[in-house]
């Protein structure tokens, strides 16, 4: 076909278009994601008494890192749907969540003494944590995934591992409602470790997916 | 490009014919003249650029989200190709580069950016980074010291730099 041709095909196909908006389907597709995951969750390992837990400061200081590196992985997400989209600044939204949980874990460990390093970093769930948040993250990023595919990225692993990054977040804030963990330092290596597999699987992944 | 979204033919044929040119000298460059894969690059370019317009958001600038498309479309051929596998990123200027006629938009751009400099400066910075002496030609063109001359035009990028990260943000 000659180039011109094309051009007067395209041409003539012009319908009027509508702007998509990126952060509102990309919204929908969390929320879905995390209702899913809500779902799974109950399902497979219950959830904790919710009604004492949102009392300890232990349950918001998880909570807050992790939806802290959700939204950073939805902003990052929402940037490089578009052709050209560059990740800019949101990156410092990651280091600086995991700068404050790395403080608040060496405070802990600091008052704790030398002893009671242990149990800080371990407590009763580390073989299985990161295993946990991987899987619960799954629904999440396939939600991202189906709307990248409708938008056009340039960048796919990188893309891929944002979507990764916000699912981690999104996992690892549903397993929040389940996982009776209280220590900064556990929280810091084991959900951090989780998430961290997340996303580089999801830039894996992602460069495959993502192509159109 | 806005008047196509809204639905106007005749000006987005316009645009499309117009980026062709574009596209045509830029893939050219890349891959070489004779290369049959030029028109296929083209012709996908711009089929991407038609089907996407949704994804374009009006606030932007256009030439960046084209040359994004574009590179990705070229990235896309050398996978399935498997022949080179690098695209440096900062290449945005070279899609509208000297040897294509049409240039105007990039040029124009360069220019204003370029007088926001000093006279003496601005004429170092053409010399060294558009007509391309040396910098000891150039350093004696503007009767300058050579070391003086290398520290000017890094200044001078400096700041051009971080005026246009400014705009960008």
């Amino acid at each position: 076909m000659k180039t011109a041709d094309l051009i007067s095909a395209l041409a003539a196909d012009t319908a009027p278009v509508k702007p998509v908006r990126v952060t509102t389907r990309l919204a929908a597709a969390c929320l879905a994601g995390a209702l899913a995951t809500g779902v799974v969750l109950t399902a497979w390992l219950g959830l904790r008494p919710l009604g004492e837990a949102v009392q300890t400061s232990a349950f918001w200081m998880k909570a807050g890192y992790t939806l802290a590196l959700a939204l950073a992985g939805f902003l990052l997400v929402s940037r490089l749907a578009r052709p050209g989209g560059r990740p800019g600044r949101v990156l410092t939204i990651v280091l600086l969540a995991v700068a404050v949980m790395a403080g608040l874990s060496a405070i802990e460990l600091m008052r704790a003494g030398p002893g009671a390093m242990r149990p800080l970093m371990m407590g009763q769930s580390a073989s299985v944590c990161s295993l946990r948040i991987l899987a619960l993250s799954i629904p999440a990023y396939f939600g991202a995934i189906f709307v990248l595919r409708r938008l056009a990225p340039t960048r796919l692993a990188l893309t891929g591992a944002a979507a990764g990054l916000l699912a981690g977040g999104v996992g690892a804030s549903v397993y929040g409602l389940y996982c009776g963990e209280t220590a900064a330092t556990f929280v810091v290596i084991w959900y951090t470790l989780g998430i961290t597999a997340s996303t580089a699987l999801g830039a894996l992944i992602g460069s495959r997916l993502l192509r159109w | 490009m806005v008047a196509g979204l809204d639905g106007d033919g005749a000006a987005h044929g316009q645009l499309l014919a117009a980026l062709g040119g574009y596209l045509r000298a830029h893939f050219r460059r890349k891959l070489g003249a004779g290369s049959a894969d030029v028109e296929d690059l083209v012709q996908e370019t711009l089929i991407a650029i038609h089907v996407k317009r949704a994804v374009y958001d009006r606030a932007q600038p256009f030439t960046p989200w084209a040359y994004a498309i574009a590179r990705y479309k070229l990235l896309d051929h050398y996978r399935r190709t498997g022949a080179r596998r690098q695209v440096p990123l900062d290449e945005v200027g070279d899609l509208f580069a000297e040897e294509n006629p049409e240039e105007g938009a990039v040029r124009r751009d360069v220019d204003k950016l370029l007088s926001r400099l000093p006279a003496r400066q601005q004429r170092l910075m053409r010399d060294v980074k558009l007509a391309g002496f040396s910098m000891e030609e150039a350093a004696e063109r503007s009767g300058m010291s050579v070391s003086a001359a290398k520290v000017s035009v890094h200044r001078g990028m400096k700041r051009l730099e971080s005026e246009v990260g400014d705009e960008d943000r």
